[in-house]
Order: structure tokens, then C-alpha cells, then sequence
């Protein structure tokens, strides 16, 4: 039981942190709330579908399935940096004119979904007879590798992006516009090219996790797909702090966990596993209203 | 040369339209509205007018409280639902009649307005929009959870609700779009009322400048939390009245996140922060979207052109309002009738200036041009 709680737990941290990710970067270097967040996840889950049926027949199918990979999260980025671009690029820093425009956004998403692939629900799966679906025991646990490959991919891209971050240009010009965005700008630094590449990144983000979630548990996508997933990135950055890319680390681990002790623990408890994050994250707000590593906000003029 | 007289008819048009006083123009429309029913409209028509109305109210609450104080809220369905569903429970489990049930639901509204305000009130901005988003979710996913299924009904809610007047149809359609247009009227005098009050003025104090109201001297947390209780009361209020409508079910849809959406298309259609603004959102909205797009579209293509839309329109349905309301707050952020009527407002200064001065009003216009 124990032992369950914590590998499962660890796994679905380490995704949940991956999928907050990308919604605490846009926020921390541009200010925007991007509701659409979960959208672009189910995006992803399904453009992997579509690129999958496509078919690169003749070569390997789990080779195919990874260019399938590659190419739907960067379909996605680029929907990602249009959708910017076209929609809350006129409407930035009006908060709620953006949350709006995003709610929109994602609606349009949705329905986009639904009125293409009807009320089905197409299989994202990694193809079958490859590795990926045989089952391993970790500690008297029984996983999947593909469970694995998602925990390794997640912490991977996270140590990916500090380093980019800390260590390369762009990331430089990242972090100097999230910290004062005049003075970025003084500095030579195109803001709006950068706000685009951040959210080409974010989008990124949001489809990887999307399709590794939707890979390692249901294994079809569904046009509801994106609520429990922004519910979820939302709670986590608000616990973790909004802008605070350890936070939403520490806040993937703190709710993947908390999920996994209701749904083992507490009987019917599948069901009720989606009241979990916001729950926790109400409760952490009535204690620090600033979540845990919040930085960007109580900006008095 | 034409651009010029239709612009010097077009503002001596806007003068006499500005020459009506803005009361005497509710009047009116409320007075055409109370006489739509006698002209022996279907009852199906007559169902889209009490859903205009209905409608009306939540966008209106949604709007006190966003427009006017500030308080970005996206989960405005949790008031909807929570009367939707209280008026249920105490209807078919304690069979009390409509008229004592509703008002309980309001009392209960306005008690979940002050236990959702009190955390909601320690955060704001983007914390604040994503924390009020949450509540519904979480009531919508406990209502739907297996062990609760004897009390809420789980996916189906709960049925059979009494309705409001024990009459036949067409008679029972006509006194409940009464029912309706008098608490679309009576909401819209207490919200103008409130509006133009002391407390309105604090109001829109804050959504202005929450630090320099608090220098002011006023309780900020006060007013915000009555702005929090007035909108929910007025939002279970419709809640309640819908349930008992409309189908008479109470269904989990009634915390979804698209109806918490729905007051904001309403409300940016209309004119954000002004009291008519949701009136003729709604009443837009719902002609297009229960008459236009489910009713005249469909025969005119079936008549016309011998085609049927596919079922895949009523995605698609909802799919065009997104867009809409997307185009529309970046477009005119303010919003369709705000924007039109701001417009008239420029173009009777451009009349003032033009009666006092040609001269003045030419040279302005040519800077303009520059």
C-alpha cells in the first residue's frame, strides 16, 4: 500500500509538475493567465492520434510513434504562438479581457474537437507489442514502462529548461523580462518575439504532458479531456506560487501524491479524485495567500 | 459629399434620440415586452423570451460584481447551481410549495456567497479569478460522485419539480414570462439602484483603485463582500427560477464551466459595467442562438436548398458565440452596445462643436485626419 502510494505518487508529481510547468513560464514572463492551458494538452493528445493514423508505414511502429511525438508538440507550439499572437496579443495586461480571450479559447478548442471527431473517443496509445506496454515491478509495485518513460522525460525537460534558463540567451532574456520589462526592453530585448517563443514553449509543455498522461492512464482522448488538466496546472502553480518554476515542481509532487492517497485510501475514490487539487489549493490559500514560492504578485504601483 | 449628409442626418437623428429621456426608454421597453404576450405569440417563442430574461438577471449579478466592483469571477455557475439545487431538495424531499422554497435558496445562496467571499477576498487579480473558477468544479464533481447518487441523483440531478402556476399551457406560458419580465424588472431597479448609491460609487472605487479607496478610509474588504453577497443572492435567484422553468430538473450541467462562461458572452455582447448592457446581450443572444440559429437556419436551408445541417452543428453552435466574444473584447472591449452608444455620445459632441463653430469643428477634423 505504502509502497504504491509512493512510486504512483512520484510518477503522476513529476507529470503534474511537467504540465504546470508550462503554465507557471507564460505567467512568469509575460503576465498572462492562459486558461487555455489545458486545451493545448488535449491538442497534443490528439494531434498524437492523428499523426499515429497517418502512418509512416514501413518503418519501425514505435519509431513512428515517436516522430508522431515530435510532430504533434510542435503542431502544438505553433497553434500555441498563433493563438498568442492573433487573440491575446491585442488584449495584453487587461487581466480580465486575457482570461477571456483564453476561456475562448479554450471553448473554441473544444468545440473545434467535437464538431471533427464527433463524441468518439480515439485511442492515444504507444503501439502495441512494443516495450512500452509490458508491466515491471519496482519495489513489489507493478509499472509500465511507459509510466516510466513519462516520470524520466518529465524531470528530464524540467532540468532541460533550468538550464536553459540560467544558462543560455534566450533564457537570460527570459528571466530579465519577467524581472522588469522595461528595462529588458532598454536592454535590446524583443519582448513580443520573446512572449511568442514563451509560448510556443508553454504550448510544448502542455502537449508533452498531454500525451505522456494520456499514454500511461486512459489511453483515449475525449473533447472534456482538458478541465481536470487545467483544474490541475492552475492548483499547482497557485500552491506552488504563480511564476515560480520550483514551485510547480514541488507543487506536481505535493498534489500527485495527495491524488494518490484518496484514490487508494478512501473507498469510491476514483471518482472523487478531481476535487483533490482544488481542494488543497483553497486550503493552501486560506493559510498563504501567496501560495508557497509566490512572486510576482502585490505589485503596487 | 454623400458621407456628409448622411452624417449631418445621422446626428440630427442621435439628437432626438438623445432628446428621450433614458428612463422614458425603459419604460418603453418594458411596457413592449409586457405586451408581446397579447399579441397570441406560439409558446415556444415565448420560452425564449423567459430564457432572455432569466438570463438577463444572472448576467446583470455576474456584471455587479465583475463589471462593477472589480472582483474578476469565473465560476459564476456555482450561485446558479447551488439555487438550482436547494430549491430541488426542498421541493421533492420536504414537498414545501415554490413560493417558500425559492427564497430559502436565496438564503442559502447568499450564505455560500460568504463562505466562498472570505477566502476569495484574501487574494486577488489572477488568484482571484482561477480560486472562484474552482468552487463550482468542486461542488460539480461531488454532486456527481457514486455514494452521494440517493441525494443529488448523481448524472441525471433530481427531477420532477413542481411548477410555478397550475395552469395549461398557453395561459401557464404567458403568466410565467410575466413572472419573468417582473423580476427582470424589479432586479434591474435594485441593481440601478445600488449602482447609484453611495455603494455603487465605492464599487467602482475599487475596481479603479483598490489601493487608493483603502487611503480613502473605506472598509475595501466590506464593500467587496457585499458586492460578493448582492451578486450571489441575485444569481441563486435565477438559479432557483430556472429550475422550476425549465424542464424542471436540476442537473449537474448547472455548475459546468459553460455556464459559468455564459454571463460573460452575455455581458460582453451587451456593454460591460452598465445596467442595460445585460439586457440586450441576453436578449441578442438567445434570439440568435434558440430562434435564429436552432429555428429560421435550419428550415431556410431545408426549404431553400433541400439540405439538413449535420448534428455536429450544435458544437459548432457554441464554437460561433466563442468567436464572437473573442473578436468582440478585442475588437470593442467594452462591448457591442457600449461601443454604439459611446459612438453616439462622440458624434453629438462632434454636433455641439459643429452648431458653435464650423470653423473650429473643420480645423479639429482635419488634425484628426493627420
Amino acid at each position: 500500500m505504502i509502497e504504491e502510494i509512493i512510486i504512483s505518487g512520484a510518477i503522476a508529481g513529476a507529470v503534474y509538475g511537467l504540465l504546470a510547468l508550462g503554465f507557471t513560464l507564460i505567467y512568469g514572463v509575460s503576465g498572462v493567465v492562459n486558461l487555455a492551458h489545458g486545451s493545448l494538452y488535449m491538442l497534443g493528445a490528439y494531434m498524437f492520434y492523428v499523426f499515429g493514423t497517418l502512418g509512416f508505414s514501413g518503418s519501425e511502429p514505435l519509431l513512428a510513434s515517436f516522430l508522431a511525438l515530435i510532430l504533434a508538440v510542435v503542431f502544438v507550439g505553433i497553434v500555441g504562438s498563433i493563438a498568442y499572437r492573433l487573440t491575446i496579443h491585442p488584449v495584453i495586461g487587461d487581466e480580465v479581457a486575457v482570461m477571456v480571450v483564453t476561456v475562448c479559447l479554450a471553448l473554441i478548442f473544444q468545440q473545434l474537437v467535437m464538431s471533427i471527431f464527433g463524441t468518439s473517443f480515439p485511442p492515444v496509445r504507444w503501439p502495441e507489442g512494443s516495450f512500452l506496454l509490458i508491466s515491471t515491478s519496482i519495489l513489489g509495485v507493478t509499472v509500465q514502462y511507459s509510466r516510466i518513460l513519462a516520470f524520466l522525460v518529465s524531470l528530464g525537460l524540467f532540468f532541460s529548461l533550468l538550464v536553459f534558463i540560467t544558462k543560455r540567451k534566450i533564457g537570460k532574456a527570459m528571466r530579465a523580462v519577467s524581472q522588469d520589462r522595461e528595462v529588458a526592453m532598454l536592454m535590446g530585448i524583443n519582448t513580443e518575439r520573446l512572449y511568442m517563443l514563451t509560448m510556443a514553449l508553454s504550448a510544448m509543455f502542455a502537449a508533452v504532458a498531454g500525451i505522456l498522461i494520456t499514454t500511461s492512464t486512459t489511453m483515449s482522448a475525449g473533447a472534456w479531456m482538458w478541465l481536470h488538466p487545467l483544474a490541475l496546472s492552475f492548483s499547482i502553480v497557485i500552491l506552488g506560487g504563480l511564476g515560480s518554476i520550483k514551485g510547480s515542481l514541488i507543487g506536481g509532487f505535493i498534489l500527485g501524491y495527495a491524488e494518490q492517497i484518496v484514490a487508494i485510501e478512501v473507498p469510491e475514490g476514483g471518482a472523487i479524485v478531481g476535487v483533490v487539487p482544488l481542494v488543497v489549493m483553497v486550503a493552501v490559500l486560506l493559510l498563504r495567500p501567496k501560495g508557497l514560492f509566490g512572486k510576482r504578485i502585490e505589485m503596487e504601483e | 459629399m454623400v458621407m456628409k449628409y448622411f452624417r449631418r442626418a445621422y446626428s440630427s437623428f442621435a439628437a432626438h434620440v438623445f432628446d428621450i429621456p433614458p428612463r422614458f426608454m425603459a419604460f418603453l421597453f418594458f411596457i413592449t415586452l409586457s405586451l408581446i404576450p397579447l399579441s397570441g405569440l406560439n409558446p415556444y417563442y415565448l420560452n425564449i423570451l423567459i430564457y432572455a430574461n432569466i438570463l438577463a438577471i444572472f448576467s446583470a449579478s455576474w456584471d455587479l460584481l465583475v463589471g462593477r466592483t472589480g472582483q474578476i469571477s469565473l465560476g459564476h455557475a456555482l450561485f446558479f447551481g447551488i439555487g438550482s439545487y436547494s430549491t430541488a431538495l426542498l421541493s421533492t424531499s420536504f414537498g414545501l410549495p415554490v413560493w417558500i422554497t425559492i427564497p430559502s435558496a436565496i438564503l442559502i445562496g447568499s450564505l455560500a456567497a460568504v463562505l466562498v467571499g472570505f477566502p476569495s477576498l484574501r487574494v486577488k487579480g489572477p488568484y482571484l479569478a482561477l480560486v472562484s473558477m474552482a468552487f463550482p468544479l468542486i461542488i460539480w464533481r461531488i454532486i456527481k460522485w457514486a455514494p452521494l447518487t440517493p441525494i443529488f441523483g448523481g448524472e441525471y440531478g433530481i427531477r420532477g419539480l413542481p411548477r410555478f402556476f397550475p395552469l395549461v399551457l398557453p395561459q401557464l406560458r404567458v403568466a410565467e414570462y410575466y413572472l419573468s419580465l417582473v423580476l427582470l424588472f424589479v432586479t434591474s431597479i435594485i441593481i440601478y439602484k445600488i449602482a447609484n448609491s453611495k455603494t455603487g460609487i465605492v464599487f467602482v472605487s475599487i475596481l479603479d483603485d483598490e489601493l487608493a479607496s483603502k487611503a480613502c478610509g473605506i472598509n475595501v474588504t466590506k464593500y467587496k463582500l457585499m458586492s460578493f453577497i448582492i451578486s450571489g443572492l441575485i444569481g441563486t435567484l435565477t438559479g432557483s427560477v430556472h429550475a422550476h422553468l425549465f424542464s424542471r430538473t436540476s442537473t449537474p450541467a448547472n455548475f459546468e464551466l459553460t455556464l459559468s462562461f455564459l454571463p460573460i458572452v452575455v455581458t460582453f455582447l451587451g456593454g460591460i459595467g452598465t445596467i442595460y448592457g445585460p439586457i440586450v446581450g441576453a436578449y441578442i443572444y438567445s434570439i440568435l442562438d434558440k430562434y435564429f440559429l436552432t429555428d429560421l437556419l435550419p428550415k431556410l436551408l431545408r426549404d431553400n436548398l433541400r439540405m439538413t445541417l449535420p448534428s455536429e452543428f450544435e458544437y459548432a453552435k457554441f464554437l460561433i458565440f466563442s468567436l464572437i466574444v473573442l473578436i468582440l473584447v478585442i475588437k470593442w472591449p467594452r462591448g457591442l452596445a457600449r461601443f454604439t452608444t459611446d459612438k453616439l455620445e462622440d458624434l453629438e459632441e462632434a454636433r455641439d462643436l459643429d452648431e458653435r463653430g464650423p470653423r473650429i469643428w473643420k480645423r479639429y477634423k482635419k488634425k484628426e485626419k493627420k
